[in-house]
């Protein structure tokens, strides 16, 4: 291996994985305390049936906050992942109303479709912006626009619909009541935190983020580790699109409008450091529980959509403001 | 001498142009739409397409926006037909109250302005001195025949809840206000109502928590298609077939909702022929016909099954 000592179970990498668990139990317990308040406030909120739609309602942003997670913690960001979601939900509703195959062959064909459209806008948002070393967040807001006008084009701004009922089936299914798109989503959370935690690539990714000349230095491809992660970015977008359209039975170039803004906030309230290299995607799951708690539970009490939507800035203000006395303190 | 042959050329060639279109001759006529990216625009931009060929004694100029807010570029698409000199401009405005000022300077310089899909706010145009007509639906007739088929299937005292379209957007309010005048008119109950933006995942997010909070909702108003989508996908994952929901726009995607009974109606305002028809008062007007006055109502049609 290199000069840098990367190598998974290293003594520094046990301290840090305990400061990110203490990291986390602070997300925790904001997330508890938000769930306790809600169902003192509300008698529906923990029933059976409000935890099932709590977790359909989070599973897209979840997993479009995974892929963004990658990209934050090299120190990018990605402000185009809603509009590769619908762009890949347009590419996956044109291969799954093609005429003339069977259900199997068409879900198979629109999933690999969607998939592979997203990732494709991921690695060229990764290629540009690393071989030029230009600022992702220009790129990406390009990208925005270039995505979002590719799936208008394609779908002639028309929604795209009728899907064959086993995919339909596969958005709504229940096992114990627990969304199966949700569990997919999990997966997601187990693989990226598996690749993050136990991985060389995953470690460069941290790398990445505190120090690029070291990494770059110590002779690692810098340039195709940026590019992998800006590709995971573009596969979940992907996947959430595939989640999208079996979720709705329908395919919306208009879908997903302001949905990166979520899953950045999904990210940094998890407290992933906007200026990349610490954070963890379990945060990130707990980030996104926390936006979709808040955003079913302030329903659930009645505030107006206004309030609401106040409400849901505030958290994300605070949720950075002690992101900066974290930062503060695990550096001294 | 190269100059001088260029010069000469470029001379030629604007005569040329003129009077080429001397002897055409056929009004022009400049399109501007709201966003394009939304399904609604883009048929009527399609219809007025077929419309100019089909015609073919007018020149269509169509020019739409980037998204529905995007009112500066629509003030900077009048200006530039002013330039261009066009004969008439059929506009649907993004902002009913910025939109009168530019139109004004238009119809000084002697162009036929037809206001159509969204009337320009009343008293910003007694401000500026500007009379015009407005050729369109009643968004708030359309939702309230929606509004009332949902009311006579339920019947008074019914538990019914809205979904509105984005806020502050006029024929969000204007179909807001059509759905309240129903559940005026059948006493029925209005237990909550909320925006999800006129898109399909946000009404089934929202919906299915209004749904929680109120297990016992027997009616649902959508200001569109899109989140009446939503909504529908929303009671089949509760396993809720009791609960009855009206639509608006009536977009190819619900036609099935409604056949199967899903969807118990939506409205179809004809956006296709409304930009088409606008045009057609444009050239009556332009060929000597007389002035248009108040309020020009298109057709808009309740869409049920059977």
């Amino acid at each position: 291996m290199s000069a840098v000592d990367i190598t998974p179970h290293s003594p520094e990498k046990t301290s840090m994985s305990i400061r990110s668990v203490i990291n986390n139990a602070g997300i925790g317990i904001a997330l508890l305390l938000m769930i306790l308040f809600f169902s003192v406030a509300s008698e529906h909120f923990l029933s059976a049936n409000n935890i099932t739609n709590i977790l359909t309602q989070i599973t897209i942003n979840l997993v479009l906050a995974v892929g963004m997670t990658f990209v934050i913690l090299i120190g990018g960001i990605d402000l185009s992942v809603g509009s590769v979601m619908a762009f890949a939900a347009v590419v996956a509703g044109k291969a799954i109303t093609l005429p003339g195959l069977g259900a199997t062959e068409l879900i198979i064909l629109a999933v690999l479709a969607g998939v592979l459209a997203g990732m494709i806008c991921g690695i060229l948002n990764g290629v540009v912006s690393a071989y030029w070393s230009l600022p992702s967040f220009i790129i990406t807001l390009g990208m925005l626009n270039i995505a979002r006008g590719a799936a208008l084009q394609i779908s002639g701004a028309q929604t795209i619909y009728s899907f064959p009922f086993a995919f339909e089936e596969f958005g709504s299914m229940l096992i114990y009541g627990v969304p199966v798109v949700f569990l997919v989503a999990l997966a997601l959370v187990v693989i990226a935190w598996f690749v993050l935690n136990r991985t060389v690539f995953g470690r460069l990714i941290y790398g990445i983020g505190n120090n690029e000349e070291a990494v770059r230095l110590a002779g690692h491809p810098v340039f195709w580790y940026k590019v992998a992660a800006f590709s995971i970015c573009g596969l979940t977008a992907g996947i959430a699109a595939i989640i999208y359209m079996a979720r709705l039975n329908i395919s919306s170039p208009i879908a997903g409008i302001g949905f990166e803004l979520n899953a950045i906030a999904a990210v940094i309230i998890g407290g992933t450091s906007l200026s990349g290299g610490r954070g963890s995607v379990i945060g990130t799951l707990l980030g996104a529980f926390i936006i979709g708690v808040l955003a079913n539970g302030l329903i659930l009490i009645g505030l107006s959509d206004f309030v609401r939507q106040m409400i849901t800035g505030l958290v994300i203000v605070i949720a950075v403001i002690l992101d900066h006395y974290r930062a503060k303190y695990s550096a001294s | 001498m190269k100059l001088m042959k260029f010069a000469a050329a470029a001379a030629t060639s604007i005569l040329l142009s003129t009077s080429i279109a001397a002897a055409d001759d056929k009004p022009v006529v400049g399109l501007i739409m709201k966003s394009l990216a939304n399904e609604f625009f883009q048929n009527m931009l399609a219809g007025a397409e077929a419309h100019a060929e089909k015609r073919g004694d007018y020149e269509l100029r169509a020019v739409g926006m980037q998204n529905e807010t995007d009112f500066e570029s629509q003030i900077n698409a009048v200006e530039n037909f002013i330039t261009q000199g066009v004969d008439a401009i059929v506009v649907a405005p993004a902002d009913s109250k910025a939109m009168v000022r530019p139109l004004k300077r238009a119809m000084e310089a002697g162009i036929v302005v037809i206001n159509f899909d969204v009337a320009l706010d009343e008293g910003a145009k007694k401000q500026q001195g500007v009379d015009l007509a407005f050729v369109g639906p009643d968004n708030r007739g359309g939702a309230k025949m929606a509004g009332d088929a949902l009311g006579s299937a339920l019947g008074e005292g019914a538990k019914v809840v809205i979904i509105e379209g984005n806020p502050g957007a006029d024929n969000a309010t204007q179909r807001r206000l059509g759905f309240e005048d129903a559940v005026a008119e059948h006493k029925l109950n209005l237990l909550d109502s909320r925006t999800a933006h006129w898109e399909t995942e946000e009404a089934n997010q929202v919906f299915a928590t209004m749904l929680t909070a109120n297990p016992d909702i027997q009616g649902v108003m959508a200001a569109n298609d899109s989140m009446a989508i939503g909504v529908v996908k929303a009671l089949e994952s509760a396993g809720r077939s009791d609960i009855k929901v009206v639509g608006f726009d009536a977009i190819p995607a619900v036609l099935p909702m409604i056949e199967d009974g899903r969807l118990l109606a939506s409205v179809d305002q004809f956006g296709q022929e409304m930009a088409a028809n606008s045009i057609d008062l444009a050239l009556d007007v332009l060929a000597g016909g007389p002035q248009l006055e108040g309020w020009v109502k298109t057709p808009i049609e309740l869409v049920a099954g059977e």
